[in-house]
């Protein structure tokens, strides 16, 4: 028998909002179709009514999850048109908080994951892990979540010893947790029998849909921009890029796992190697100078884009925001194709989705 | 460090430009558009020729050979985003779905006016609908 069963946008295997059409031969998925746009909040036409200040707290508004990603790509970009350069101590803590925020949206995602495959004592452990994160973002920032740490020309709150050595103290704690969480993802039966094999997207799709971030690394695309077009103080760090070839929903477990222990080593590597100096340039409110650059920054979910465009004013002229599930999202139906409905849900959410950015 | 380069381009060069990028394995990283200063439509496929965004760009033009044939829903998702959003067509586009307007702004004063009209008429224009 044929069905057409549609999925969300509101549905409580949904973390946001999307809607699936699948449509079905018994239970086997044999086409799908995604629709978004159910949380488009106009922010880009927002942004051209706000000056630079101003917009670092709107785009920050546009993710939970990415708020630092979002204010980081607009403030290189505002920056890379008016000629600043930020100073040294300024990209670390940029760094420190990039990779922090890496760490807590993947441990969320991993969480996520095990919570639909059912499997919700490990997902109630790795949430509790993840708290050890939300800690050191807290102590860093004052926030769990939009953390307002970046300006134009840098970083708004330092790094002291004392913090320094306390979030040393909580990596070292992190570092048991997460070789804990690997080694239950990697060995369970139940997280091998629900994903491998599951939401196959090939290299050969992934290249052609144009897909990013740990998605496209699970899929065999050796792409991370923090190394191919390094920006901010990456150039500094040494790390590895994890890619898996078995472009599975377990290969997407494995990279985001893999990417963590890296975040890890950044951090650790930034902290030790804290230069000295200024955080920023001070307060003054920027004008925007005519002229556009379009800036790109690897956050959690793969390769954010930022368009900014000046006309000389203290206002931006465009700000547009493309983000990586902008990319990823439309993957979903070819991942589908040939699975059950049962692990319609888990394929979704493999992408780690965030329609509240995709839709802007 | 990342870099961005500007090349100005023709209607006519795109579709070959893109065809160059796509047999040189480069990623398309996004299309852009926005109205300038001077009123003008600007359309810019910028691409990551490592490390570096080359945007090819297009001025005046608000009729548009789709690349989506070539890069897929890498460039099919941006051309429909400038379709609702900014009221460009694209030739040889599938604009039969939506992305982000809802069904029934598609064929009415919704599309391709939200990066158009100033964000002060939108707002009238909303009032006015919900007195309505």
């Amino acid at each position: 028998m044929s069905y057409i069963v549609p999925i969300g946008p509101y549905h409580p295997a949904l973390e946001e909002p999307i809607h699936a059409k699948l449509y079905t031969e018994g239970e086997v998925i044999r086409d799908a179709e995604v629709f978004v746009g159910y949380n488009h909040r106009g922010i880009e036409k927002l942004a051209t009514e706000r000056n630079a200040i101003q917009t670092l707290v709107l785009v920050e508004r546009v993710c939970g999850i990415c708020s630092h990603s979002h204010a980081w790509a607009y403030a290189m970009a505002v920056e890379a048109i008016n000629g600043v350069e930020v100073p040294k101590r300024g990209e670390y803590v940029r760094v420190i908080t990039g990779e922090l925020e890496r760490l807590h949206s993947h441990f969320l995602w991993i969480g996520i994951a095990l919570h639909i495959i059912g499997h919700d004592s490990m997902f109630m452990h790795v949430w509790d892990e993840r708290e050890c994160i939300m800690d050191m973002l807290e102590e860093l920032s004052g926030n769990r979540v939009n953390y307002a740490m970046v300006t134009i020309g840098g970083a708004r709150r330092d790094i002291s010893d004392e913090l320094r050595l306390s979030i040393e103290k909580r990596l070292d704690k992190l570092t048991d947790s997460l070789n804990r969480v690997i080694e239950l993802c990697v060995n369970d039966k139940t997280v091998a029998l629900r994903t491998k094999g599951v939401g196959v997207l090939t290299t050969a799709d992934a290249l052609k849909m144009g897909a990013i971030g740990p998605h496209a690394r699970a899929s065999g695309v050796d792409v991370d921009v923090r190394r191919d077009a390094p920006y901010s103080a990456y150039a500094d760090f040494d790390f590895k890029v994890p890619v898996v070839e078995s472009c599975d929903v377990y290969a997407r477990v494995v990279v985001r796992l893999l990417e963590c222990a890296e975040s890890i080593s950044i951090i650790r590597q930034a902290l030790a190697n804290l230069p000295s100096g200024p955080i920023n340039l001070g307060n003054k409110l920027p004008k925007i100078k005519a002229g556009e650059f379009t800036s790109r920054h690897e956050a959690p979910r793969g390769q954010l884009i930022y368009k900014v465009v000046g006309d000389g004013g203290f206002n931006n002229h465009r700000v547009s925001i493309h983000v990586p599930s902008f990319k990823n999202t439309p993957t979903v139906p070819v991942m589908l194709r040939g699975n059950t409905v049962a692990d319609a849900g888990l394929i979704i959410a493999s992408i780690d989705p965030c329609f509240s950015c995709l839709d802007r | 460090m990342q870099g961005y380069r500007e090349v100005p381009i023709t209607k006519d060069d795109i579709v070959p430009t893109a065809l160059k990028m796509k047999h040189g394995g480069v990623f398309l990283a996004m299309i852009h558009g926005y109205i300038q200063s001077d009123g003008q439509v600007r359309v810019s496929y910028e691409y990551a020729e490592e490390p570096e965004i080359v945007a090819y760009y297009v001025v005046g033009e608000s009729v548009l050979p789709s690349i989506s044939d070539i890069y897929d829903t890498a460039a099919s998702w941006p051309e429909l985003e400038l379709h609702e959003l900014l009221g460009l067509e694209f030739e040889g586009l599938d604009t039969s779905k939506r992305l982000f307007l809802p069904e029934d702004m598609l064929e009415t004063e919704g599309r391709g006016q939200i990066l158009v009209k100033p964000l002060s008429e939108l707002r009238a224009a909303r009032e006015n609908m919900e007195k309505e």
